[in-house]
């Protein structure tokens, strides 16, 4: 048997112009309404929104005493280990495709919203219209017929690539390679282990750095989601059933409490 | 029995119907809460009308839920108060439970028991209401409240959850004629006397 491969979005953010061509392509793509954000910024938006899924992130830092421009497009990740699908109640409302992709199927969505808190990446937004929540599909209607997303045929500089998760690792590796000889000694990529690696890989010129990117430096979903999703099950499990068994026991091995004295 | 057995009112009109609002908003929530608990539980969302619709009306049963429970706490908190002879009935509760009750502190209108699970139900339902909130508008709220929320909320639903089963055992076939007292408001003194003997005994000096 031969399982279909897993795809990997690759984004090397050395390369990145911020032109934006990417967030055009996906909202065109995906037919979204264009509102704009608040403005007092390069940024597009301040942040992802419903309709909004693909944001390219204008980090100001600074390096070395300059001023300079982190920019990282930030869109869902697609972790192989995804928190939204952990704190979903609603069978088939989030699913894991063949090849990795972590889709939402809004028929089946109910709007609860337990995804937004289980995201360690803070992606899924709900859209007051539909109360419905969305996000990156990695453009599962395209990459199913065989096309790459629509960000990655509209990026410029070839910054983005799709293809192959492991292609996209090596590829990825060479990259940061190469960064480090050319003296960023701490360039590296982007995959994190806490939520299982995913398949939205970076390459950061500041790897050890990954907060001045606008990324968190060691996604896990969070304890508590565990701990709800875990042994707070079993608990409650337990509870019900014994509940109900335990009572159903009792009547048998003591029936009811009869009226003392009674001579009927 | 006979027809014209003496009967004892033992919960009035308002007191019934407040209780059986509770019951009702208590069962509506509890049922489309354990629908959105875990998708092996989803199932119970189709008698409901769907997922949809059940995310859209739990939050609104709990609020019934609470505001009922409110009234209920209003007309029964003073009566609800624990005393020495509650307490020693409750570190026997297990001789009640087995029928041995030689001994056992004499029960007022509410014996310990029913008074813990009125306190069980409020606390609970207290930390139902506002973990219960923060879950409503999920984009509204921070995210280490909500990281709480979705501890506190089953936890809180679990306790209660659990004391309604075992109530709900006790009010209809562990204490025959219990039932009763709560639809049709009456018992008969003998229940009374046997039952709930201290309450009984205030009822016939006032006579």
């Amino acid at each position: 048997m031969s399982l279909p491969h897993t795809v990997a979005k690759l984004i090397d953010t050395s390369s990145c112009i911020g032109c934006k061509a990417c967030e055009v392509a996906c909202q065109e793509w995906n037919d979204q309404e264009f509102t704009l954000g608040t403005g007092g910024s390069y940024q597009t938006m301040p942040d992802l929104a419903h309709n909004f899924w693909n944001l390219i992130k204008f980090n100001e830092t600074e390096h070395d005493g300059r001023m300079a421009w982190n920019m990282a497009k930030y869109q869902c990740m697609h972790c192989v280990d995804p928190g939204c699908l952990r704190a979903c109640p609603a069978p088939g409302a989030i699913v894991v495709l063949p090849n990795g992709t972590v889709d939402f199927n809004h028929q089946n969505c109910i709007g609860c919203g337990y995804c937004i808190t289980g995201c360690p990446f803070d992606v899924p937004r709900l859209s007051p219209k539909s109360s419905k929540v969305y996000k990156c599909t990695l453009c599962s209607d395209r990459t199913a017929v065989g096309l790459e997303p629509a960000c990655i045929k509209a990026c410029p500089t070839h910054c983005l690539s799709f293809g192959r998760r492991e292609d996209m690792l090596g590829k990825a590796e060479r990259r940061a390679g190469q960064l480090q000889a050319d003296g960023f000694q701490q360039a590296g990529v982007y995959n994190p282990a806490g939520v299982g690696g995913t398949n939205v890989i970076y390459v950061l010129a500041h790897a050890d750095r990954p907060e001045a990117y606008g990324l968190p430096r060691d996604p896990r979903i969070p304890w508590t989601v565990w701990l709800w999703k875990g042994p707070l099950k079993w608990i409650g499990n337990l509870v019900l059933l014994g509940g109900i068994l335990g009572t159903f026991l009792h009547y048998v091995r003591y029936g009811p409490r009869r009226v003392h004295d009674e001579q009927e | 029995m006979s027809r014209n057995e003496e009967r004892l009112a033992r919960f009035n009109f308002q007191e019934r119907a407040i209780h059986w609002l509770a019951a009702l908003s208590f069962l509506y929530a509890a049922l489309t809460g354990l629908a959105l608990w875990s998708p092996r539980l989803f199932w119970l969302a189709s008698i409901f009308g769907g997922g949809d619709t059940v995310r859209g009306w739990h939050p609104w049963g709990g609020v019934m839920f609470s505001l009922v429970l409110g009234c209920m706490f209003r007309n029964w908190a003073g009566q609800m108060r624990l005393d020495a002879d509650d307490r020693l009935w409750l570190r026997q509760a297990h001789r009640y439970a087995t029928h041995d009750e030689e001994g056992l502190p004499e029960a007022g209108r509410f014996n310990a028991g029913q008074k813990m699970l009125f306190w069980t139900q409020f606390a609970s339902t207290l930390f139902l209401f506002l973990s219960g909130l923060v879950l409503w508008f999920p984009e509204a709220m921070p995210r280490s409240l909500r990281l709480a929320a979705i501890l506190i909320h089953p936890t809180a639903a679990i306790i209660s959850i659990g004391g309604i089963i075992v109530h709900i055992y006790m009010g209809t076939a562990a204490v025959p004629e219990a039932f009763r007292g709560m639809i049709q408001g009456w018992v008969r003194p003998r229940w009374a006397a046997s039952h709930h003997p201290k309450w009984y005994r205030e009822l016939k000096k006032k006579i």
